[in-house]
């Protein structure tokens, strides 16, 4: 008896020490490259830390939430806060819809195809930015293909890229455009996932296809469309790619987001500043985040 | 394309160094960098041996191993290793691996934007009687001098002038513009004779734009900084050259929209614009873009920067070398460095990359004296000034190219917008905590 009663915690230890061994790996990564530099750059938020400090960054003056006052005096950040907002508010309901609309037509209809045009769909997911972004560069200025295609039918295009009204939706589009497919894929996943029994009970009981999507397929996607809506409000809440590989956040800051404000600070080496704003972002991301989760969660 | 390269370079800057020195350095204030020398000891004539490390930007330095050749012969003992970076990351790995102090032995530099590492901390000064600067251009040489203590010794040399449709100017008549007044009617008039916009403005409402309008301020009669330190950008001369550069395209003969990098040289080429105002290495590249040897030749010249009230002046920029603090080989990479400032090096690098020389005797050689569209650009690099030297500077600069950016779309006025430049430098101060 007393072996077992000793022996069962020393099991027990080396069942945690194998559970960290196997965890330690990730871990480690973990605490280098993200906690010890998520910890140093709120540091660096407090302070007046610059590019110049090159060889002393701990030498440098304490400033307590100056950086954090700069910040919400300068225009141009409250302006990037509301072009983030704009990414979010229109980026991930667009995303959603389609990807959701195009799911559920794989899902019902064109059952061969399938696996086709999943691929195809979720081609713009892995194909790589700079690239596509390139490409959209060329087909949105002034002698792009757009234009062209629309002076072919006697429009005279616009300036899409110049222009502070027409940039911010280009940008947008090609944020929908990347990221469609990976909703669509998470929806479906969801979609086959639901018993087709509780369909075929539906319909013997009467339900047509509008009811079903209504009263069957919505709510049991319900935690599909948490996820999804998380991930993409996550995503265009730190949009940074597109509007930096196709405007640079241009013209006039129509087009960058809070991300944008950050690495341009950064580039500035206002590094205490890039910090700041890069805090203010992460709080964003969490609250919004938490709103969701309380919003979405399923009622039990 | 060096300034193209150099956009990205500068856009990226040495945060990662910062955060990559966690737990190396100690906290808390330190009693301050070692005092600077005001001279370092010469340098002999002695082979020079042992290893030598050097980093440099890829784009000029692509060459260099070759064209140290004859150092490498008379230096039997020594070794040298090159690292060459992708333009886009190099100051950022540079100034990672100052902070870390692991750095090489020696580090190319722009001296357009160098003034953050002119420090004792950081490099070395250049030992007395090393190089002679007087040989080089004036403003390349200053660059690398703080509090009279030099840093760098400059090695290739460039600046912007205009390079425009001859044939266009032929056909409309007109000659090359000589002051700021000349130039849109100049402009207007190639546009005449078959170009959409007289101007290619190359745009990126950023730190190079801004060099641009600080060079019309010079232009104008105005400074950046004052004697004793303070900026002075609120002036009647920035003022008048944020209205100059605004007048191109609010007159039409320049479009907010127009070219994209890529297509800089195939709009020339094809007629879409008949102006640039920019570096030499464009008159190397321009017969590529045309797919016809001998096009440049028969269809561009060019000619220095129109003068304002105060004159034709334009900035200096390059490459410039320095030995970093730290270097275990001071005395080899000195002896590399002083060989890489000798013109016959200088020409080798000219014959090898297009790099023009930092020295100015090193123009007289044929190869390059035979260059007709090149002497602008002799003519405007004997009439350059330095950037402020201060470490804020390219903050700054960006910030002159956000408000440019503005008067040039109707949305601010040059008042405003000097006022805003000025409020926002003397919010950041020159660097010196």
């Amino acid at each position: 008896m007393t072996t077992t009663s000793v022996a069962r915690p020393r099991r027990r230890a080396r069942r945690t020490a194998v559970a960290w061994l196997f965890l330690a790996p990730f871990a480690v990564v973990f605490l280098v490259y993200t906690a010890i530099p998520t910890v140093a750059a709120l540091g660096f938020s407090l302070t007046d830390l610059r590019g110049t400090d090159l060889k002393h960054p701990f030498a440098v003056d304490f400033t307590g939430l100056d950086n954090f006052v700069r910040l919400f005096q300068d225009d141009s950040f409250l302006r990037d806060i509301l072009n983030t907002a704009l990414f979010v508010a229109v980026g991930v309901p667009l995303t959603m819809a389609i990807g959701f609309a195009l799911a559920v037509a794989l899902n019902s209809g064109i059952r061969r195809l399938r696996g086709t045009f999943r691929t195809l769909f979720f081609a713009p997911v892995v194909t790589n930015v700079v690239a596509v972004a390139l490409i959209w560069q060329y087909a949105f200025y002034a002698d792009g293909t757009v234009n062209r295609g629309l002076d072919a039918v006697g429009l005279a295009g616009p300036n899409w890229l110049d222009d502070p009204n027409l940039a911010m939706p280009v940008v947008i589009l090609l944020g929908v455009w990347r990221n469609f497919g990976t909703a669509m894929v998470l929806f479906l996943a969801g979609l086959q996932a639901i018993p087709d029994d509780v369909y075929e009970a539906a319909s013997l009981d009467g339900a047509g296809k509008w009811r079903q999507l209504r009263h069957i397929t919505l709510p049991l996607l319900l935690p599909t469309t948490l996820m999804v809506s998380v991930l993409l409000t996550v995503f265009y809440l730190q949009v940074f790619d597109e509007p930096y590989l196709l405007t640079d956040g241009g013209p006039l800051g129509s087009t960058e987001s809070v991300a944008l404000y950050t690495y341009h600070q950064f580039g500035a080496g206002e590094f205490g500043m890039s910090s700041a704003a890069s805090f203010v972002m992460l709080v964003l991301v969490a609250l919004v985040s938490l709103v969701q989760f309380r919003l979405l969660r399923p009622r039990t | 394309m060096p300034n193209l390269s150099r956009r990205g370079a500068l856009k990226l800057t040495a945060g990662m160094a910062v955060l990559g020195t966690l737990g190396l350095t100690g906290c808390g204030r330190e009693d301050g960098a070692a005092a600077a020398k005001s001279s370092a000891s010469p340098v002999g004539d002695s082979p020079a041996t042992g290893t030598v490390t050097v980093w440099a930007a890829q784009g000029d330095a692509d060459v260099l191993d070759k064209v140290i050749k004859p150092f490498k012969s008379a230096n039997p003992d020594v070794t040298v290793k090159f690292t060459l970076i992708p333009n886009a990351d190099y100051y950022t790995k540079l100034q990672s691996a100052v902070a870390a102090g692991k750095g090489p032995d020696i580090a190319q530099f722009f001296p357009e934007s160098q003034a953050q590492f002119l420090d004792p901390s950081i490099l070395q000064p250049v030992p007395d009687g090393l190089v002679d600067p007087n040989s080089f251009f004036k403003s390349l040489w200053d660059a690398g001098v703080v509090d009279d203590v030099a840093y760098t010794v400059p090695w290739y040399a460039y600046t912007y002038a205009l390079v425009y449709r001859s044939d266009l100017a032929k056909k409309a008549g007109v000659e090359a513009p000589a002051t700021w007044d000349e130039m849109v009617p100049f402009f207007r008039a190639l546009q005449s004779a078959g170009a959409r916009h007289g101007l290619a403005a190359d745009i990126g409402w950023d730190i190079f734009n801004g060099q641009d309008v600080a060079m019309y301020a010079w232009q104008a009669g105005g400074s950046l900084l004052s004697s004793g330190g303070k900026w002075t950008l609120d002036t009647p001369a920035m003022i008048d050259a944020l209205k100059y550069n605004a007048s191109f395209f609010t007159s039409g003969v320049a479009d907010t929209a127009t070219p994209t990098f890529l297509d800089a040289q195939p709009y020339f080429v094809s007629g879409k614009t008949a102006t640039m105002i920019t570096g030499p290495w464009v008159v190397g590249q321009l017969d590529t873009a045309a797919k016809k040897d001998g096009w440049t030749a028969s269809h561009v010249a060019t000619a220095p920067l129109p003068a304002g009230s105060s004159g034709s002046v334009s900035f200096s920029a390059g490459g410039s070398w320095g030995v970093l603090a730290d270097s275990g080989n001071a005395d080899a990479s000195w002896k590399l460095v002083r060989h890489i400032a000798q013109p016959s090096t200088q020409v080798a690098q000219y014959k090898a990359y297009s790099s023009l020389p930092a020295v100015v005797s090193a123009w007289d050689d044929p190869a390059i004296k035979g260059q007709p569209l090149l002497g602008a650009f002799l003519t405007q690099l004997k009439n350059t000034r330095t950037f402020p030297q201060v470490s804020t500077w390219q903050q700054v600069a960006t910030r002159i190219g956000k408000e440019m950016e503005a008067v040039a779309r109707g949305t601010s006025t040059a008042e405003k917008a000097a006022a805003g430049i000025q409020s926002y430098a003397d919010s950041l101060g020159t660097g010196a905590k």
